[in-house]
């Protein structure tokens, strides 16, 4: 028999997660742009979207995150070192795309050196991830091989049931148990039938797209100029993306105190590998496009056996000058046929 | 880090020597650290800035590293002086593979700024001598000026046992100046070093490197016995920040020692 969380028990799982001390997060609307945010109610959450505005990754890694405060004096030099703010969270609501991302960046976190700030926030969250029904055009998880109910990345799956009445608990993982074990007495037993996921059609060949990507010979191509002729390199794209991961260190105040934080960066910017010297390796945008498209679908997955995209379509749907991923690996589908 | 002596290589270059604050720093540094590796060394409110490790890994009492006055933290760390205090991390990244190297004859091959990371190779291995063949090193700058570590070169001239090629690029040497006038490529040919059970060590500007190889090539050296160092921008030092990346190599991870071999098969249009 199927556990069922019923919608009008939510309220009571928020309220009982939050008296267990657990912050509650998921979708909201804040500042005319959705986010995954914290919550004091169900009645916050905006569960209809498609999709937020904002990935996930925020809540892992932050866009500006303050690693060490410095204070000098004349004898010495006193550090301090933040960590990443402790505590359970669950968060609810989460989409396929995102918690695959989150599963997807894992490995290049904890690759030869682990990065505490990632895997604290990662072992503190539970995340409920909400399987579509609902697509826009922009969504492309299927071409990555994942699905709108995909369980990578995530603790517990819900299935809405028809009707908006509630959805079907997939118990995943531990954590998932564990955080589900304390609203047990909401949950009902039942056999309502699930709402079909959404059907999201297969928009180009990534096997394909990969093996052309691969071969040496296409790297110096004239599509990587054409592709990315509009390309402003404004790096929202990047920003967006719930799998880029590039940052930069930066201090942050004056020759006696200060912060040292690390903050997003962006491979599409144009100092991103400028050298002090001049020499810039990527100096051009299409140069940079290219290195985007390859570490994404090329390079990462040579490393950590994953395409470093999940198909969330947000670098497309939120592109000023409407680039984005797709276009450029349906154009690579054509040119491996 | 405490600064414990600097002194001026050239216009707008510096080398500090550093002493470890902390004694268990300084035990994991020894530990670790193999010609080859870089470090980032910092000042607080201005950052961090990558550079190698410029001292060999026979002499580990302390660090000494030569920069060029061009950015902001470059700058601040020339205006600390002796007794300041200065931040390093690391080492980073890969190193020469020494133990390789025994038995063979050693060609370095150095432009400009680029000498401190084959000094530190040419100290360690000098300081195990008796471990090696024939010793050559061929260094260029572009001006008399511009030459670093004149001292040391002077020492390397007066041994018999290494053969030192010196040169300044055209028009950059001085009245009194008695050795070649040149570019590193093409000295590198007249000098002739022979490919026979010799290992080159290569560093420079990139396109130095580009022709330096194409000469080692005509001298008959095999990739695979030429390594050099690849100075990409880096930030974080362990293989996530995604800046160094030329391919799918994290430079900092991977490198920053290649073979040339194995920088033939990375895209050359990201170097």
């Amino acid at each position: 028999m199927t556990k069922i969380l019923f919608t009008d028990k939510l309220d009571s799982c928020v309220e009982r997660w939050r008296s267990a001390g657990m912050t509650v997060i998921g979708p909201v609307q804040r500042a005319n742009s959705s986010v995954y945010g914290a919550v004091k109610s169900a009645s916050e959450l905006d569960l209809n979207l498609v999709l937020t505005d904002r990935s996930i990754k925020e809540l892992f890694f932050p866009q500006s995150e303050p690693m060490l405060r410095y204070a000098i004096t004349k004898a010495e030099i006193n550090t301090d070192e933040f960590l990443p703010p402790s505590g359970p969270r669950i968060i609810f609501g989460a989409r396929a795309c995102d918690a695959s991302g989150l599963a997807i960046d894992d490995p290049l976190f904890g690759w030869d050196y682990k990065d505490e700030y990632w895997f604290q926030r990662r072992n503190e969250s539970v995340i409920v991830t909400i399987a579509c029904t609902k697509a826009d055009e922009f969504c492309m998880c299927t071409s990555l091989k994942l699905s709108p109910d995909s369980t990578k990345g995530s603790d517990i799956l819900l299935r809405p049931l028809e009707n908006n009445k509630g959805w079907q608990v997939e118990e995943l993982t531990d954590r998932g148990r564990e955080a589900f074990k304390s609203v047990a007495d909401l949950l009902q037993e039942g056999s309502d039938p699930a709402a079909a996921t959404v059907t999201v059609p297969e928009k180009f060949n990534a096997d394909a797209c990969a093996e052309w990507l691969k071969n040496p010979e296409n790297f110096e191509s004239r599509f990587w100029k054409e592709i990315s002729a509009r390309c402003i390199g404004c790096g929202s794209c990047t920003y967006l993306c719930p799998t880029c991961h590039c940052f930069d260190i930066q201090d942050e105040g004056g020759s006696f105190e200060g912060i040292r934080r690390k903050n997003w960066d962006s491979c599409s910017f144009a100092l991103f590998t400028m050298h002090t010297s001049g020499h810039n390796p990527r100096s051009t945008q299409s140069a940079r496009w290219r290195q985007r498209i390859m570490h994404k679908f090329n390079y990462f997955p040579g490393k950590f056996s994953a395409n470093s995209c999940s198909g969330c379509g947000r670098c497309t749907r939120e592109c000023p000058v409407d680039m984005g991923i797709t276009e450029t690996l349906q154009e690579i589908s054509k040119l491996s046929q | 880090m405490k600064i414990v002596d600097r002194h001026d290589e050239a216009p707008g270059v510096r080398t500090m020597k550093l002493e470890f604050q902390d004694p268990a720093d300084h035990e994991l540094f020894k530990e670790t650290y193999r010609t080859g590796m870089f470090g980032l060394y910092g000042v607080y409110g201005e950052g961090e800035s990558t550079f190698c490790v410029a001292s060999p890994e026979t002499r580990k009492e302390y660090i000494e590293c030569t920069f060029r006055e061009s950015g902001r933290v470059t700058s601040a760390l020339a205006r600390a002086d002796i007794g300041d205090l200065v931040t390093f991390r690391g080492p980073y990244g890969n190193r020469f593979p020494l133990e390789e190297f025994y038995g063979k004859n050693l060609l370095f091959i150095a432009g400009g700024i680029a000498l401190p990371p084959t000094r530190s190779v040419i100290w360690s291995c000098l300081d195990q001598r008796e471990k090696f063949g024939k010793v050559t090193i061929v260094y260029g700058a572009r001006t008399v000026a511009d030459l670093v570590y004149k001292h040391e070169l002077e020492e390397w001239m007066q041994r018999d046992d290494v053969e030192l090629v010196l040169a300044v690029d055209p028009g950059g040497e001085s009245p009194d100046w008695k050795h070649r006038i040149g570019f590193v490529p093409t000295v590198l040919e007249e000098a002739a070093p022979s490919p026979d059970n010799c290992v080159a060590v290569l560093c420079g500007p990139p396109i130095m490197i580009k022709f330096t190889l194409i000469s080692l090539k005509k001298l008959g050296f095999d990739e695979s016995n030429v390594y050099t160092t690849l100075e990409n921008r880096m930030k974080c030092g362990l293989g996530k920040c995604g800046r160094c990346n030329v391919g799918s190599i994290y430079v900092c991870k991977e490198g920053p020692v290649f073979t040339a071999e194995e920088v033939s098969r990375m895209p050359a249009a990201d170097l």
